[in-house]
């Protein structure tokens, strides 16, 4: 297994990486990019073993409901690329259905899922398309040419492997679409463009979570690049094109489901511990806020432990909670972020944005101000009442929630895709006939 | 005295103000990088309105006293405005709204409000409307907090004025402005005289800290924020320690009776937003983001696309007939001063806020996360990556930079810290949604609802033609 500081090392591979239109030269050691590094480097040596046949939990497939719900545990106090290297495992399932195509794909996918986790090596997704899908150019003996574009890939600049897949199930006549394959990220052809919610500011004491949970968000630009054989997992078979996607899809929703539900709570926590501060928690209009709020919170609680509940076990084994209430409780969840995120601004008040800074705290010629109207009462410190004002901005009104919020948003084609989703994987026949035996009528289906 | 240039409003900010910002003192706002840009906003509006001769007076402090009067601001204006020269109309509009009511409790009141409006018009000044304070523990009176100063408050006085001590927060522009206009929060009870207060303080008054937090942003290449590079306001932290007032820049002092009709003149037009008239292009602004995100994606045609720009136009216009319903509405006070209706603006207000973030919910569906990680103008001029992005970014109609400025627009009007600060503050202003309730409910026309409602049923003494409503 990697150390921290191995990881740090790894990264130093030549990879072609921009943010703002220059260079990164070492990840590690840029202003806003070592941020991101720092945070995955963290999760590296909480796990580290020195013990030769050790690996990370992040690679084992959870096999239960019960195994699922400690992976998302695990994940949701990991970083984003601990969640995209677990969600690249869940790929071992279509292994079988792609090696009926050609039993070489399922071989090679193991084995590269095994690579990757012998070295302990982080895996980035590769699958929303910029522009026109990414494309197989050329076709030699010894493996494929690539070209395009793909955009969303979630840590691309700080991981060592990205797994390319097609976005969409590919028809007859896009062959040359229909591929799918690993490509470490300092591939010759390679180029990866990222943005990041990482702060600007130099002291960034005042986005409390941003500042040290912000994840490149990378646009990864193949021109031509040369894919090895043995790492080309699909090259041509349309029919199996939408497999990888799905199963991708199935896991990116179970992880955003469970994070949902740990998001709404921490918004009602936010809100409810503003509402004290702030001297109005029993006040009647703020009680009805609070109550919208929880109800919104456990109902996405209950919405993931259903889907969990009616899990099912695909015959690869695989972990799969409900599609129609995973699609149900996202719509609901999503559709009604904004209105929660919108109660916390109602109850917090303007010192969301208006609260001075840490520096602002520490600087003796303003720190007994911040301290004294900071405070409301002897049991309130202003310290304490500046700093969740901080979290608040942070995790709602700022750059960070702005990426999050619509990164969340458009998991599965974006909340009025979800719902629709949630119709169409409805039981709409258990539905249909209860209504016709109330109605006493013959449903006719 | 005469106008002041840019120029000179530059030079007068240096002023021996005690200002703040990320725990460093501002030396001169007009050169610090947190505070140039909102600086040269306010500067450019001073040129632009700027006349050279001697009686010249801003158009900024003409005070409306009839919709005709509202139009001729409103022409004057066009193209001249920003946060500073907003909040000085607001804040003199709001004194002299108040002006024949606060005359009830001291004639003299009357008489030195107009007398700083033309004192703050012939320097040709930018006031701050000082309104929100601590508040502390918000269920407690001012006087039964742990701290006394939660709201400010009469400290000591002697024969020439008070000295006050306080918090008031929240105050745009304050450290980039001369003047701090001291509205009290809200209403006042017997027993709080010392709260009961209006008046005005120049910001480099001693005892006047100010410190700011801003959503200007950081950074080297700052296109990637269109926006908010180019037009921000720092929001100032104002603490009054001890700060003299003189007694002709006090028009409330103790009348606990009068200190809501300060309030809530200083309400009514923050919530008219500074006063403007005829000219909301906001709501109107996100449909048309929208129907060109929907063009550049190659979806304009969808019918579920189609749907959700009619939910957008619903909310525009709505908001619009919201705020032209006001004006229509309007009335003048004792003194002339015309007044938008209350009602109107506060429904108006309440429901567009209560809606706003679906809205944008709905922008970004249809504009996808390119929102959020569309590469930046750095990216796009490097040759190294200019004719990849270019293919990859470029859609029939579309140039691909003309897509980058889409999305950065959008970003960083509603997914950035400027799009959070105006959905916190667009929820914030004039009082929360709890107080746009409130206001209307007191507002309301209820005895005329009840009445209708009664000649409808044929109840009580509106029983007579209950039949007839019917159709």
């Amino acid at each position: 297994m990697l150390t921290g500081d191995q990881y740090r090392e790894s990264l130093r591979d030549g990879r072609r990486s921009y943010i703002d239109g220059k260079v990164v030269e070492d990840a590690a050691a840029h202003r806003l990019i070592g941020k991101s590094v720092d945070w995955v480097a963290k999760t590296y040596d909480a796990h580290y073993s020195a013990d030769a046949g050790a690996s990370n939990p992040m690679y084992q497939l959870p096999r239960t409901k019960e195994e699922l719900q400690a992976q998302m545990d695990f994940l949701l106090t990991s970083d984003p690329t601990a969640a995209s290297t677990a969600g690249s495992m869940a790929l071992r399932n279509v292994a079988p259905e792609l090696g009926s195509a050609n039993p070489a794909y399922r071989e090679r996918l193991e084995a590269f899922l095994d690579s990757c986790r012998d070295k302990d090596f982080r895996v980035s997704i590769a699958q929303s398309d910029l522009g026109g899908p990414v494309r197989i150019v050329e076709r030699r003996d010894d493996g494929v040419v690539i070209r395009g574009g793909k955009h969303h890939v979630i840590g691309g600049a700080v991981v060592h492997e990205l797994i390319v897949v097609p976005a969409r199930a590919m028809g007859p006549g896009e062959e040359d679409m229909a591929v799918a394959c690993a490509i470490p990220a300092n591939a010759a052809g390679v180029k990866m463009v990222s943005t990041t919610t990482a702060p600007q500011s130099k002291d960034d004491r005042h986005f409390p979570y941003s500042r040290d949970h912000s994840v490149p968000d990378t646009i990864v630009m193949f021109e031509d690049v040369f894919v090895p054989s043995d790492r080309v997992f699909l090259a041509g078979e349309v029919e199996k094109s939408g497999a990888l996607n799905e199963t991708l899809g199935i896991w990116e929703r179970a992880r955003s489901t469970a994070a949902q539900a740990d998001q709404a709570e921490i918004l009602l926590g936010m809100a409810n511990t503003i509402a004290e501060m702030n001297g109005v928690a029993d006040a009647a209009h703020i009680r009805d806020k609070l109550a919208t709020m929880a109800v919104y919170a456990r109902l996405c609680r209950a919405g993931w432990e259903a889907a969990l509940a009616h899990a099912r076990t695909t015959e690869t084994g695989m972990v799969v909670p409900d599609d129609s209430y995973i699609y149900a409780v996202r719509a609901y969840g999503v559709t009604n972020y904004s209105e929660m995120a919108g109660w916390v601004h109602d109850i917090g008040g303007a010192l969301i944005l208006t609260a001075p800074t840490v520096a602002d705290f520490e600087n003796e010629a303003t720190h007994m101000y911040v301290e004294k109207y900071m405070s409301t009462g002897a049991t309130v410190k202003g310290e304490d009442r500046m700093r969740i004002f901080h979290l608040i901005r942070d995790l709602t009104a700022e750059r960070y929630s702005g990426w999050a919020k619509i990164s969340n948003q458009m998991i599965g084609g974006g909340m009025f895709a979800q719902k629709l989703a949630a119709l169409d994987t409805y039981d709409i026949e258990s539905a249909r006939s209860k209504a016709s035996s109330a109605a006493k009528v013959n449903d006719g289906s | 005295m005469a106008m002041m240039t840019g120029d000179q409003y530059r030079a007068s900010l240096r002023d021996g103000r005690v200002t703040f910002i990320e725990g460093e003192r501002v030396e001169d706002p007009a050169t610090h990088p947190l505070l140039k840009t909102a600086v040269d906003v306010a500067a450019d509006v001073y040129d632009k309105l700027y006349s050279p001769e001697p009686d010249a007076t801003s158009p900024i402090y003409f005070i409306p006293q009839s919709k005709e009067d509202m139009e001729t601001r409103r022409v004057a204006l066009e193209g001249a405005s920003d946060m500073t020269s907003g909040t000085s109309s607001v804040s003199a509009m709001s004194i002299a709204m108040a002006a024949p009511d606060l005359a009830k409790a001291n004639p003299v009141y009357r008489q030195r409000i107009y007398d700083y409006i033309d004192y703050v018009r012939k320097h040709d000044l930018r006031l701050a409307e000082a309104v929100t304070d601590a508040k502390g523990h918000r269920k407690l009176r001012p006087h039964q907090q742990h701290d006394p100063d939660m709201y400010v408050r009469v400290v000591d006085r002697n024969a020439d004025g008070v000295f006050i001590t306080g918090c008031k927060m929240h105050i745009s522009a304050a450290s980039i402005e001369h003047e701090l206009v001291i509205f009290p929060t809200k209403a006042m009870r017997p027993g709080e005289e010392a709260y009961a207060f209006g008046g005005a303080v120049a910001v480099n008054a001693p005892g006047v800290t100010i410190i700011d937090t801003t959503y200007a942003p950081h950074g080297e290449d700052l296109r990637h924020y269109p926006v908010s590079s180019k037009r921000n306001t720092p929001e100032g932290y104002v603490v009054l320690d001890n700060v003299f007032v003189p007694n002709e820049r006090i028009w409330l002092d103790g009348e606990v009776e009068y200190a809501g009709v300060l309030a809530s003149a200083l309400g009514l037009w923050e919530r008219t937003g500074g006063g403007t008239y005829k000219q909301r292009e906001g709501e109107d602004r996100i449909v048309g983001l929208a129907a060109l995100m929907a063009e550049a994606n190659g979806v304009a045609d969808e019918p579920h696309i189609h749907d959700k720009l009619a939910t957008l136009m619903i909310f525009a216009t709505m908001c619009r007939a919201g705020h032209e319903a006001a004006w229509a509405n309007a009335t003048t006070n004792e003194d002339g001063n015309l007044i938008p209706s209350t009602l109107f603006i506060s429904a108006t207000k309440y429901y567009q806020n209560e809606l706003q973030d679906r809205m944008i919910d709905i922008l970004h569906d249809i504009a996808g996360t390119m929102v959020s990680n569309a590469p930046t103008m750095g990216d796009f001029e490097n040759p190294d990556l200019r004719p990849m992005l270019e293919t990859l970014l470029e859609t029939p109609g579309f140039t691909a930079e003309e897509r980058l400025k889409l999305y950065h627009y959008i970003r960083d009007t509603t997914a950035d810290a400027f799009g959070g600060w105006s959905s916190v503050t667009g929820k914030q202003a004039g009082g929360g949604q709890y107080a746009q309730r409130i206001v209307t409910s007191r507002n309301y026309d209820m005895e005329r609802a009840k009445e209708i409602a009664r000649r409808t049923v044929g109840i009580g003494h509106g029983a007579v033609a209950a039949g007839k409503e019917q159709s």
